[in-house]
């Protein structure tokens, strides 16, 4: 069973009344361990299908499968929970909470949830991505690459067979994406995590093992099977 | 581009864009502007504007002749032969009650035969006056239209101990355009008014309207030397104006605690221009870089402050005159019970009080939004756009404000050892503004120790919603320290002022469990004041001493008089000095047996600290009053605590009042019984006694409880007053918090993402709120509790006179701040629904 399948999703959003196309009739299948790129022009949809995967939001067409559940299907409650154990999310700015510490912007979700062990847990995790010994500091204390490593880690940190990311090297120069997205691979590597990453730089679509075209909301058909 | 389409632009757009906050805001202005023009419409028609109801259809511009315990009528009878174009109008002035029901009226007897055409009775009078006609019914009265009654309606009055039964002969019906006071009235020819009231031969004023050439001194000066020493000559309308006088402390402390819903707005509108310079830090960067100057900046944050006070304050406007319904009962119940007998004039708008309460809203608003509108104009360009919030946070947390803080806590304790200023504790407000102030300056510090202090308990104990809460709260400590400071102020003052009327309240129970130990106490039917001295019969007394059970009779008699320019009250007690020494206190260092063995043996006198405190008299001194044709000199031989008026005591034993003053009538009786009497038996004894009159008999305990209802009812005005403020404070956390949740929506957004349920993000914002209000609790007890001290021992002190033994309300604290406590959750409600109804999608992709 796929860990995220969209069958025949479409989205359309209203602005100001009038309908405007952001996904149509896309289906795409992602499996553990999956490193798949969804690369396109800035408005083609992806973060639009991006958020789709993470039971964020919802199609106005078609469905998608999460963890074996129809997300249409769910109610807030086991939305919320469905995102807890299943998915992970990195954004292009980092998003850390500048008003806690690396160590406890990277335990929140556990805290969140309500599981049990979170310090030691997030303190693995920053091992992990080599910043247990920034775990103290306050986040705009670190660099960009810094941040980005302490978002990545939080992502992880719940263990979620799906990780999202969001142009995670858009704000960084070329050597920090670099190293940041040989974390997100290694992540698929060492952890069994699918990650989808949206993006529009070569880099990124070097690092993966799959890309996906769009263009208008669709997927371009001959980069389709790639 | 113009100042006025900027305005537009940056300052008008994104106030619409937030309509609930902006609301909120207006709203807090309108109810600052509102309690203070409530308190001053309300004052001014129950303090301010009102005569003394005995003064009601005086004559205007004449002299007024009285004298305590009354003028002989003889006297009149030698003026009306001075060979001068005087004209006397003789007065009798009373109360009396409706069926015993009810206000008093003021019940007044004039000369309606001998001199119906100087009185302003025939203009109001639904007929000509014919005496003839009238003097043929019995006993004839002429009321106020307002009373209601009709020519011809047989009427009962409670005059004094009696009920007795009238007819009404006219009804004075107001003339056009005026609403005066003298429409509540009851008159009565001069011959019936002295003997309904007992007063035979006797006058209570003279009237006296002047020739129309000489000055008033010139003929007060020639009136004197033929009246006797005891008379008092004074210019009609005197008796208003020293009670305005006596009423100007009260007045003035209203105004004042008017005052404070006003600076709470203040802080909302500070809070609410500083949250705009740091949400719109980048924007001001921008505007800076493309050629904004530093004015344009600082003067577009005072013209919102200016948008702000000028709706806040119409509104203000608009609400205070609804809220001057209320304020003004209640203002008048505290008038009535512990000053004089009144009726609240109508409520007016007067071209200086609309232009006070705009300048008030205005002012406060654009003086709250200085420091942050200069904030905002000193913002660089590069600085701005660089580092944002960071900036801000970093400058508040300076130790600068806690140097502010000492410097003002310091100065407070210097002003509040100053002395009054004309009975105005000037200095002593200076004190609590100083405390106010210093208290917010160190706030920020406050929050960072609350922070260090509370973290680690916040981890361990609490979910991370308190943790996240408590971050946010520290990280934003500007708007945290403002919206704390504000509803700290709000809860110091309702705890101050709760604390010192809890100490006054015990003070007085404490006083009375000494002073109140008779078994029964008596006075005349009818609402009680503390300048209405109706008698009972002297025979009731008499025949409750014959009682075998009764120990002793204890006849206190009282007089309204003025002295030195105010109203006081002269009054004359029969106990023996044993009784009395366990039941008067005197001032610490005065020996009470001593005083009380010498009191009945000459021309002595005792008087009460509000009396020796407003008249700054102290042991060894001596009074002058004008008794029985002369000015008699009484030495003070004690300053005693008494709590029942402010008007203040001149205290005399019963036989030096009597030798003067030879009316044995008392207005209060106190019956002692033998000891394992039945009371109940001696209760039904003393109804007998009673019988047809109307004297109402009390318990000890019974009259314990009414004297506490009418303290707990005098002072209802100022719970409302702090009810306001807190309400006021309350709606600015809501606004602050709904702030908050709109700069903060990425942040929900992002737990959302994370995992977050709605829930948590509610819970989030709710911990915000409690956190809040505990920590603004915490402040605002500490601070109510220094302001209470103040308020206790130097304002209350140096505007009335009361010594008050300081005493905590726990429960009526408990009660309080355990309401503003829900309250300031409660307001975190809809910004909390606000963050959970957020389209996380939406929000995390703003940039």
């Amino acid at each position: 069973m796929p860990l995220v399948a969209l069958n025949h999703v479409g989205k359309v959003y209203q602005t100001d009344g009038t309908p405007v196309t952001a996904l149509d009739d896309i289906s795409l299948t992602v499996e553990p361990g999956d490193f798949l790129a969804l690369v396109g022009r800035s408005g083609c949809g992806k973060s639009t299908l991006l958020n789709l995967c993470g039971a964020m939001d919802f199609p106005t067409s078609g469905e998608v499968v999460l963890g074996g559940y129809i997300t249409t299907r769910l109610n807030d409650a086991d939305l919320t929970r469905l995102r807890r154990e299943k998915v992970g999310f990195v954004f292009q700015s980092f998003q850390l909470l500048h008003t806690l510490s690396v160590v406890e912007n990277v335990e929140l979700p556990l805290l969140l949830a309500r599981r049990p062990g979170a310090r030691g847990i997030a303190m693995e995790r920053l091992r992990w991505v080599e910043l247990d010994g920034h775990a103290n500091r306050l986040p705009h204390q670190l660099s960009g690459g810094q941040q980005q490593r302490v978002a990545i880690a939080r992502a992880l940190v719940h263990n979620p067979p799906l990780l999202l990311a969001d142009e995670p090297t858009g704000n960084l120069d070329s050597t920090t994406g670099d190293l940041v997205l040989s974390i997100l691979s290694r992540a698929a590597t060492d952890f069994g995590v699918a990650v989808i990453i949206a993006t529009h730089s070569a880099e990124s679509v070097a690092a993966a093992r799959r890309i996906v075209h769009l263009r208008d909301g669709r997927i371009a058909p001959a980069m389709a099977a790639v | 581009m113009s100042f006025r389409l900027l305005f537009i632009r940056l300052v008008v757009r994104p106030m619409l864009r937030e309509p609930v906050r902006t609301a909120l805001t207006v709203f807090a202005v309108a109810l600052g502007v509102g309690v203070v023009v409530a308190i001053d419409l309300a004052g001014q028609a129950a303090a301010g504007s009102f005569h003394s109801s005995l003064e009601s259809l005086a004559g205007r511009g004449g002299l007024s002749i009285t004298a305590i315990g009354g003028i002989d009528q003889q006297i009149l009878a030698e003026l009306v032969r001075l060979p001068y174009s005087f004209k006397f109008s003789p007065r009798i002035e009373s109360f009396a009650t409706i069926n015993g029901h009810g206000e008093a009226l003021p019940f007044l007897g004039l000369d309606l035969i001998g001199d119906a055409s100087g009185q302003d009775l025939q203009g109001g009078s639904q007929r000509p006056l014919d005496a003839a006609t009238e003097l043929a019914n019995d006993r004839p009265i002429y009321a106020g239209w307002r009373l209601g009654f009709h020519h011809g309606q047989h009427v009962r009055l409670l005059i004094g101990d009696r009920m007795q039964d009238f007819t009404v002969a006219g009804v004075l019906s107001h003339r056009e355009g005026e609403i005066g006071l003298d429409t509540l009235i009851v008159v009565a020819d001069i011959g019936l008014a002295q003997e309904v009231t007992g007063k035979p031969g006797k006058l209570d004023s003279i009237d006296v309207q002047l020739p129309p050439f000489g000055s008033l001194e010139q003929w007060q000066g020639l009136l004197r030397a033929q009246l006797p020493q005891s008379v008092t000559i004074s210019p009609e309308g005197s008796r208003t104006d020293e009670n305005r006088k006596m009423l100007a402390a009260f007045r003035w402390n209203l105004h004042v605690l008017s005052y404070i819903a006003l600076v709470v707005g203040a802080f909302l509108i500070y809070n609410t221009i500083a949250i705009s310079v740091v949400r719109r830090r980048n924007e001001i960067g921008v505007l800076r870089a493309l050629g904004a100057t530093r004015n344009l900046v600082r003067n577009g944050f005072l013209a919102e402050a200016l948008f702000f006070g000028v709706f806040g304050s119409v509104a203000g406007l608009a609400l205070g005159r609804v809220m001057a319904i209320g304020a003004v009962q209640l203002v008048s119940n505290t008038v009535k019970s512990l000053y004089v007998t009144s009726e609240a004039a109508p409520l007016q708008f007067t071209l200086g009080g609309v232009l006070t309460g705009l300048a008030v809203g205005i002012g406060v608003s654009v003086i709250a939004a200085l420091a942050p509108a200069i904030e905002a104009s000193q913002v660089a360009p590069i600085e701005a756009m660089a580092r944002g919030r960071e900036e801000y946070t970093v400058r508040v947390r300076s130790r600068r404000s806690l140097w502010w803080a000492i410097a003002a806590l310091a100065t407070a304790g210097v002003c509040s050892q100053m002395p009054a200023i004309d009975r105005q504790p000037i200095f002593a407000y200076t004190a609590a503004a100083l405390l106010v102030a210093g208290t917010s300056a160190a706030i920020p510090n406050l929050v960072l120790f609350t922070d260090a202090a509370i973290n680690r308990i916040v981890e361990r104990l609490f979910a991370v919603e308190a943790l996240v809460a408590l971050r946010s709260l520290r990280a934003s400590l500007g708007r945290t320290s403002v919206m704390a400071g504000a509803l700290a102020v709000a809860v110091a003052m309702t705890a101050s002022v709760g604390i010192m009327v809890g100490s006054f309240r015990q003070t007085v129970r404490v006083w009375m469990n000494n002073q109140l130990q008779a078994d029964f106490y008596l006075r005349p039917a009818g609402s009680g004041a503390a300048d209405r001295h109706p008698t009972i019969d002297p025979d009731i007394p008499d025949r409750i001493q014959r009682l075998p059970q009764v120990a002793a009779v204890d006849r206190f008699r009282v007089y309204a008089i003025n002295y030195d320019g105010l109203p006081a009250s002269l009054g004359g007690g029969q106990t023996d000095a044993a009784e009395m020494s366990s039941q008067t206190q005197f001032l610490p260092g005065e020996d009470s047996q001593k005083i009380l063995q010498t009191l009945p043996t000459g021309d002595y006198a005792i008087v009460s600290e509000p009396f020796a405190s407003k008249h700054n008299i102290h042991v060894g001194d001596s009074i002058h009053l004008g008794l029985a044709g002369k000015m008699r000199a009484f030495r003070i031989l004690g300053i005693y605590y008494d709590y029942s008026t402010e008007r203040g005591f001149i205290i005399l034993d019963r036989a030096t009042l009597l030798k003067y003053l030879p009316d044995p009538a008392a207005s209060n009786i106190a019956v002692y019984l033998k000891p394992g009497v039945n009371a109940e038996e001696v209760r039904r004894a003393i109804g007998n006694i009673i019988g047809g009159r109307a004297v109402m008999a009390f318990s000890n305990n019974k009259l314990r409880a009414e004297a506490i209802k009418i303290f707990d009812r005098s002072f209802r005005i100022t719970y409302a007053l702090e009810a306001v403020a807190v309400f006021v404070a309350v709606i600015g956390i809501a606004g602050s918090l709904l702030a908050l949740v709109i700069d903060r929506r990425r942040e929900f957004a992002l737990l959302r993402f994370l995992g977050a349920a709605r829930e948590q993000v509610r819970g989030i914002i709710l911990w915000e709120a409690g956190l809040l209000g505990l920590l603004a609790i915490g402040i605002g007890l500490v601070l109510g509790f220094l302001l209470s001290l103040l308020l206790i021992f130097v304002i209350n002190k140096q505007s009335f006179g009361w010594t008050i033994q300081f005493h905590l309300p726990v429960l009526l604290l408990a009660v309080a701040l355990g309401g503003v406590y829900l309250a300031t959750v409660l307001a975190g409600l809809y910004p909390a629904r606000t963050a959970m109804r957020m389209n996380p999608i939406e929000a995390i992709h703003e940039e």
